[in-house]
């Protein structure tokens, strides 16, 4: 994994969301060690929901479905979490949900820092 | 009430007959597999008629004394007929008659049908369950030998309850057209599903045990509470989105090539949610 470019998506979200992130991390799903976090980023937050992907993904095997590129939970207030599990690592970021357009934070912001995340992991 | 009438579905209300039917009528007894419906209120099947809106006139026994029919076109109830009564009375009073035999008869021809009920099935169910309110308040007694104790009070309440949510997952499925993959309704406080669409009931159970995972994790370990909203995004081009509303949780599950999450938060569900109000459930 390249350290430098996995600064660098972080970078390209609070560029792309502006005043509206709050905060973000990347840990490794396994133990829900923090590999990466910004300043405002929540890191309890992040842990619980580490463990609520692993749920969710039970839960769809009753579906039966499986869970696609992310997740994303409206927190009580100004607040959301869009969660992207990659597999061994789950990328978690906070945002302002009135700042910030749903529209675009999965239509332009989500594809962009997944293609710069994949980057960041081959490398 | 006119109409070509093809062919018979004989309800059943317990398993016994379809038990001790013989091999040689396994055709029929198929068929009867086919409508896994007992201990149910006519208002329950009538929600299923709608809902699967079909063309059909829905015969219902209680007793010698007590029967009668419902028609519908499209899922639309058009007449109704007991005894010497027809259209929107007649409704009002076999609506709410419980554990009744039943008797399907789709209509061919719907040419002959006169439409002689203007409102909304819905209406009629929540006009039965005021009346029937009423009549408690009032020290009423309906005359049916099924509805003499509170239990049973209960049991019909549940019913118009399931009916009315079974009526916010019809709108959303008539908005929705083949979008919509499979959609429920479930209490979170009791942990039980009320109204479904092509869900499974587990999916639904597991969703109302991570709502509460969620709700309990978020207050514990975090300054935050859980919203009202989450959105999954699933293989196959699904999106599922649970929604907390009051006391009740919604999962909905759609093809996103077919209907947009905007289309989904910003028309249809505003328009669902209305509804869901409008009826004061919970």
């Amino acid at each position: 994994m390249n350290i430098q470019k996995l600064n660098a998506c972080m970078d390209i979200l609070k560029k792309d969301l502006g005043e509206g992130f709050v905060g973000s991390c990347i840990l490794t799903t396994e133990d829900g060690q923090v590999l990466v976090a910004t300043d405002q980023a929540n890191i309890a937050e992040a842990t619980l929901l580490n463990d609520a992907t692993a749920f969710i993904r039970n839960a769809l095997k009753t579906y039966p479905a499986e869970l696609g590129q992310y997740y994303y939970v409206d927190v009580a207030g100004n607040m959301a979490v869009l969660v992207i599990p990659f597999g061994d690592y789950q990328w978690t970021i906070t945002i302002n949900k009135k700042l910030v357009k749903l529209g675009l934070l999965l239509n332009v912001v989500l594809p962009a820092i997944i293609n710069a995340f994949e980057d960041a992991v081959v490398s | 009430m006119g109409g070509d009438v093809k062919k018979d579905f004989k309800l059943i209300i317990d398993n016994e007959d379809l038990d001790s039917m013989p091999a040689a009528d396994a055709g029929i007894k198929d068929e009867l597999q086919r409508w896994p419906l007992f201990g149910l209120s006519v208002g329950s099947f009538l929600q299923v008629i709608a809902m699967e809106r079909q063309t059909c006139i829905m015969e219902v026994y209680l007793s010698a004394n007590y029967w009668g029919h419902f028609c519908f076109v499209e899922g639309e109830l058009y007449d109704a007929v007991y005894g010497d009564l027809n259209g929107e009375t007649a409704a009002m009073e076999m609506i709410s008659w419980e554990n009744v035999r039943l008797n399907i008869k789709q209509i061919l021809n719907t040419s002959g049908v006169v439409r002689k009920i203007d409102k909304n099935l819905m209406l009629l169910l929540m006009e039965s369950s005021r009346r029937h309110d009423e009549g408690q308040e009032n020290g009423d007694h309906p005359d049916r030998a099924d509805v003499d104790d509170l239990e049973d009070m209960e049991v019909i309440a549940s019913d118009v309850e399931r009916a009315k949510l079974g009526a916010c997952l019809n709108i959303m499925s008539k908005d929705m057209d083949d979008a919509l993959i499979a959609a429920s309704i479930a209490n979170i406080n009791e942990g039980k599903v009320m109204a479904s669409y092509h869900s499974v009931p587990e999916t639904a159970e597991a969703f109302l045990r991570l709502t509460k995972y969620m709700k309990n994790a978020f207050s514990a370990n975090t300054t935050d509470n859980l919203g009202d909203h989450f959105i999954l995004d699933l293989k196959d081009q699904q999106t599922l989105v649970v929604l907390i509303i009051g006391e009740h949780q919604w999962c909905i599950v759609f093809n996103n090539a077919k209907c947009t999450l905007g289309l989904l938060r910003n028309i249809i569900m505003p328009k669902v949610i209305k509804t869901f109000n409008e009826m004061s459930i919970g």
